[in-house]
Order: structure tokens, then C-alpha cells, then sequence
């Protein structure tokens, strides 16, 4: 896949961790469109267009493109969805009042744009978070679907990226045998 | 009055100062109604887009180095969307009529953006 161009689609509800994760993985200086939050959403700003970054993984350039969290931001996510070869969708693993809205938003994203996608939960650092098994659980998802992240972890951030990849079967992103073990099988 | 009430003047003021307006949204910088004159299930979605438009416009200034950014206008065939900052905290979107006096606008506008930093502080 040497001189690829892929669209990677980073989106979840407010506060999971979207921003944090498109700077995380970007090697360079991210585009923001930060604004100050009027409503309590636990931090001061909120992203009201898109965080735009990009990196090389493997020969292949990605583009990074983070959504705003807020459902009346959705006539964005089409926009930024288009095209997109897979879907990063961050739900905060401290924060399970979010994942009914969270619910709905990854069906209606997923319905309308049928890509391979990773839930991550994130704040894994964190003493009470919900696991990437309950998560999965939780939003009826088979276990190589959802994986826990922390955000401001670059490795978490391209462990998830790669298992999209793997999703695609892209050559060179073998899984390494203790995820092969889990992955795809029922529970052992 | 209330703050409410006088961003609503605000918005009524620039209406009938400039007849090819045909609508006027006062929004908060993270998208959400503060104000404005568009049809009730109009004004959140308007809002929102408004907010959207004034942050990818400052954004795209900042980026390519085009100085402080004064205006983000959507221009269709009937008519224009302009998106104005006003003050840090809130944006103005005006949507006027194809042929709209732009310059006219952008002037009334400048004077209600001033008020409606003033209010909100």
C-alpha cells in the first residue's frame, strides 16, 4: 500500500478524548477549531468543526480527521465522514451516562457510513473505567472491535489505527500471536 | 432587560436597517441560540453551522496567515450566509438575498457585533 492516502474519521461523543487522540497520533501540528465551551461538559473548550492531523504508518499516508462531539454538530459529520476508509469511534470509559448517546450516534454513523471501525474506550489510565469487554458488552460488539485506550498514548492511539488496518487485511500489520488468540474467537 | 432581550434587539435592529437580510442567528462560539430571528426549528441547526463556519474561518486565517479574520461569507445562487465573529464569545450569521449590498451589511454588522460583545461582556 506504498503512497496510499487514507482518511481516518475520529469521532464519539463530547469529551472522550478526540482531540487528545487526533494529536496524539499526528506527526504534525494538529488543526484545531477550538472554541470555549458555554455548556459544562467537564473541560473548557470544545472542538466545533474538525482537528485535521496526519502521519506515515508502513509506507502509508493517513489523515487524521476528528469530529465535534455535540449532536448538533452532525450536519459536520457527513461532511468529514465522506470517503473515510475506517472510523475511530472514542467513548470515555469513566463516563458510561455518555454511552446511550453514544449508542445512537456510532448506529447512526455506522449505518450511514459502513466502514471497518474500533471503539475506544478511553482514560484506561484510571482507577474506575468501564473495560474494552464491558464496553463491548455494552454496544453488542464482537472483542476486535473495541479496545481501551489512553488517549495521550501515541502507541494506544496507533494500536487502534492498526486494527482497523488489520480489518482491511492490509499486508505487513500481522496480528502478533496473543491477538490472535483472542481475536475472532468466542470466549475462552 | 435582559441580556436575552437585548441581543433580540440587536438582531431586530440590523433586520430593518438592512432590508436584503432576510434572517439574523446570534449564536454562542460553541454553536448554540443565543438569539435571532429564523424560524423556530431553524435556530439550533442554524446555530450550530454559523459557530462551525466562524471557527473554520479564524482557523483557516490563522493558518494561512491572512491577518485577523473579518468575515466567512457562503455565497449561493439565491443568496448569501455571512458569518461574523462578535466578541469572543458569541457569532453572527445574516443571511441575506442574492445582490444583497454587501458592503452595507458588513457596515451595520460591525456596529451589532460591538452591542453584542457589550452585552455578553
Amino acid at each position: 500500500m506504498n503512497g496510499e492516502r487514507l482518511k481516518l474519521v475520529i469521532s464519539g461523543p463530547v469529551g472522550a478524548g478526540k482531540t487528545t487522540f487526533v494529536a496524539s497520533l499526528s506527526d504534525i501540528p494538529v488543526v484545531n477549531t477550538d472554541e470555549v465551551s458555554s455548556e459544562l461538559i467537564g473541560k473548557s473548550t470544545t472542538t466545533v468543526a474538525l482537528d485535521f492531523g496526519a502521519l506515515t504508518l508502513d509506507g502509508i499516508q493517513v489523515y487524521l480527521f476528528g469530529t465535534p462531539g455535540q449532536e448538533r454538530f452532525a450536519f459536520a459529520w457527513d461532511t468529514l465522514l465522506e470517503g473515510a476508509f475506517g472510523l475511530v469511534f472514542l467513548v470515555a470509559g469513566n463516563q458510561p451516562a455518555t454511552f446511550p448517546t453514544a449508542r445512537r450516534m456510532l448506529d447512526y454513523l455506522t449505518t450511514n457510513f459502513p466502514v471497518p471501525f474500533v471503539v475506544g474506550v478511553t482514560r484506561k489510565d484510571l482507577a474506575q473505567v468501564w473495560s474494552a469487554e464491558e464496553v463491548a458488552s455494552y454496544f453488542r460488539l464482537p472483542a476486535p472491535h473495541v479496545l481501551a485506550v489512553n488517549a495521550t498514548s501515541r502507541e494506544d492511539c496507533r494500536e487502534v489505527l492498526l486494527q482497523i488496518l488489520r480489518f482491511w487485511g492490509v499486508a505487513g500489520t500481522k496480528i502478533p500471536p496473543e491477538k490472535a488468540e483472542h481475536a475472532g474467537t468466542s470466549s475462552h | 432587560m435582559s441580556k436575552q432581550k437585548e441581543l433580540e434587539n440587536v438582531v431586530g435592529q440590523l433586520r430593518s436597517a438592512v432590508p436584503d437580510i432576510t434572517g439574523v442567528i446570534v449564536a454562542s462560539s460553541d454553536g448554540l441560540s443565543l438569539a435571532g430571528d429564523l424560524p423556530e426549528g431553524e435556530l439550533a441547526r442554524a446555530a450550530a453551522m454559523t459557530a462551525t463556519a466562524a471557527s473554520l474561518g479564524r482557523r483557516i486565517t490563522d493558518t494561512l496567515e491572512l491577518g485577523s479574520a473579518e468575515e466567512f461569507a457562503v455565497k449561493g445562487q439565491q443568496g448569501y450566509l455571512l458569518v461574523y465573529r462578535a466578541g469572543d464569545k458569541a457569532v453572527i450569521g445574516v443571511a441575506a438575498r442574492a445582490g444583497a449590498n454587501i458592503g452595507l451589511i458588513n457596515l451595520e454588522v460591525r456596529s451589532a457585533t460591538e452591542k453584542i460583545a457589550a452585552v455578553l461582556g
